[in-house]
């Protein structure tokens, strides 16, 4: 596990108006950094194409009356 | 007895509805201080239900193997007129005027609900010490967890409160209590099982599924519980199965694959050896054990959990400036998933697509797959870390650690118990197939384990 650089999560919470206290933001800062260091390379080895695996379909009104 | 059994004995009435629903709520009541098992007993309600099932199947109007059973659901299932609370102070007093799916279904078999299970707080945790509602007590050891986040199902089951529990599994909530336990739990294949009126985790991992003392129970249970409701969009129109095995099912010529990476890593050694003893009895019943190398889950591991915090942290949004209302280990992960960018949510679903068809290509060289269900047996309450395989580890990384990338790939699997550790604690044994392959994974499981699991001295 390679962390190349670490955000600073203190300021993220107050500039998103996170009411989370400093606290618990230094206890949970480690976590949060490993989890981000884990993601980093394998999302940089993400073809472009890949789309998430959650999906959005429209559907007309009665396509949705019928599927009821 | 076990629930296949207690049907058989109601047809041919040698036992009343009203006689197993009293035993059940007898043993609870003897055993549930001790247990914490069970959070909101529905005593009354349940002898009527039971008296009412008597008099349909005296009527000859059998509704299937659930009918007159006592049964339960943990308490994020919600059920009309009693109370929901999700182990979560926030809906202590939350009573819900409809039921989920799982649950209308389940009374349309015919079950009887007796009680609602305790759990880890919101789902979120595998200990099931509970900040609100107490702590679930393992019924092999006091002392230990039972596991979670479906604890109290798990303990219920194995105490033989019930015969069947439901619970609910979006990182190994139904698979870790009952590896812990010592009982069966089924985590069916994503869509396979209406997600309705269940409280919601994270919506795109969570799973609903039952907890028994026979692999075949399990499958009795999936029987009434799967199938397409419109109610869940994520609900599959795939017909449902048969999903009760032979009582000795044939696994001749099967292939069973064998992870030589990841799974068998920082192990307890008394967890080890009894899953290799599953690899051989399966050999020695006609199976093929095939060795290989499966995708990078500890990558599908970071994915899941980064999935979890964000949708967690969604899902709760509306209640996370009422901090003194949560237990502290909830609060922790609550927060990361709020700091957590969109971005990496979204990439962690990319990634879930790619490993998704990575997974995908497995199924041409193995019909499932055997892992240990946790590396290690039932911690003691309040231990946070535990050594598994000489290194310390964190008790709910360590718990999760082979379960968890089941979920987002959205796979079938069952947890059996498999053998012991030197202390008598219970050892899981993971069987994990392709999509909607629960007959098969289901069948697997019976050929090893055929009877009912072992009971703890109560």
């Amino acid at each position: 596990m390679s962390t190349d650089w670490k955000k600073d999560w203190k300021k993220i919470a107050r500039a998103s108006g996170l009411s989370i206290p400093d606290s618990a933001l230094e206890r949970i800062a480690q976590s949060l950094d490993a989890l981000e260091a884990d993601l980093r390379p394998l999302v940089r080895a993400l073809s472009p194409e890949t789309e998430p695996a959650l999906a959005f379909h429209a559907v007309v009104p009665q396509e949705a009356e019928d599927a009821e | 007895m076990t629930l296949l059994e207690a049907a058989a004995a109601l047809r041919r009435r040698e036992v009343s509805s009203a006689e197993l629903t009293a035993a059940a709520l007898q043993r609870i009541e003897r055993l549930n201080p001790s247990t914490n098992a069970m959070q909101t007993v529905m005593a009354e309600a349940a002898r009527e239900c039971a008296k009412k099932a008597d008099e349909e199947l005296a009527r000859g109007e059998g509704r299937g193997p659930l009918h007159g059973i006592p049964v339960a659901v943990k308490d994020l299932f919600r059920t009309k007129g009693v109370r929901t609370t999700g182990g979560s102070n926030l809906f202590a007093d939350h009573v819900p005027d409809y039921d989920a799916t799982v649950v209308e279904w389940l009374r349309t078999g015919g079950a009887v609900l007796v009680s609602k299970t305790g759990m880890h707080e919101l789902a979120y945790g595998i200990t099931s010490s509970n900040p609100h509602f107490g702590a679930v007590r393992n019924p092999w050891d006091r002392g230990r967890i039972p596991g979670g986040s479906s604890g109290g199902s798990g303990a219920a089951v194995a105490a033989g409160m019930v015969p069947m529990a439901m619970g609910s599994d979006t990182g190994g909530s139904i698979r870790i209590p009952a590896c812990f336990c010592g009982v069966v739990g089924l985590k069916p294949t994503y869509g396979r099982v209406s997600r309705y009126g269940a409280m919601p985790l994270a919506f795109s991992l969570d799973h609903m599924g039952p907890l028994t003392r026979t692999v075949r129970d399990a499958g009795a249970v999936l029987n009434v519980i799967a199938g397409y409701d419109p109610r869940d969009q994520t609900s599959s129109r795939r017909p449902v199965e048969n999903y009760v095995p032979d009582i000795a099912p044939s696994i001749r010529g099967l292939r069973i694959g064998m992870p030589e990476n990841f799974y068998f890593e920082r192990l307890d050694p008394d967890v080890d050896a009894a899953v290799r003893a599953a690899f051989r009895a399966a050999e020695s019943l006609g199976a093929r054990i095939v060795a290989l190398t499966v995708p990078d889950i500890a990558a599908i591991n970071t994915v899941a959990r980064l999935i979890l915090l964000a949708e967690a942290s969604a899902q709760l949004e509306p209640h996370l400036e009422q901090r003194d209302r949560f237990g502290a280990d909830v609060l922790a992960l609550l927060d990361q998933g709020r700091l957590l960018p969109a971005t990496d949510y979204i990439n962690a679903q990319r990634l879930r697509h790619e490993m998704q068809r990575e997974f995908a290509a497995l199924w041409s060289r193995v019909d499932c797959l055997f892992t240990p269900t946790t590396p290690i047996t039932a911690p003691l309450i309040g231990e946070t870390t535990v050594a598994a395989g000489g290194e310390s580890e964190d008790v709910r990384l360590a718990a999760t650690r082979l379960v968890r990338a089941i979920n987002p790939l959205g796979l079938p699997a069952v947890s059996i118990p498999y053998g012991a550790d030197r202390r008598g604690l219970p050892v899981g044994l993971q069987i994990v197939g392709r999509p909607f392959a629960e007959a098969l994974i289901l069948r697997v499981a019976q050929a090893l384990v055929p009877g009912e699991v072992p009971v703890p001295h109560l």
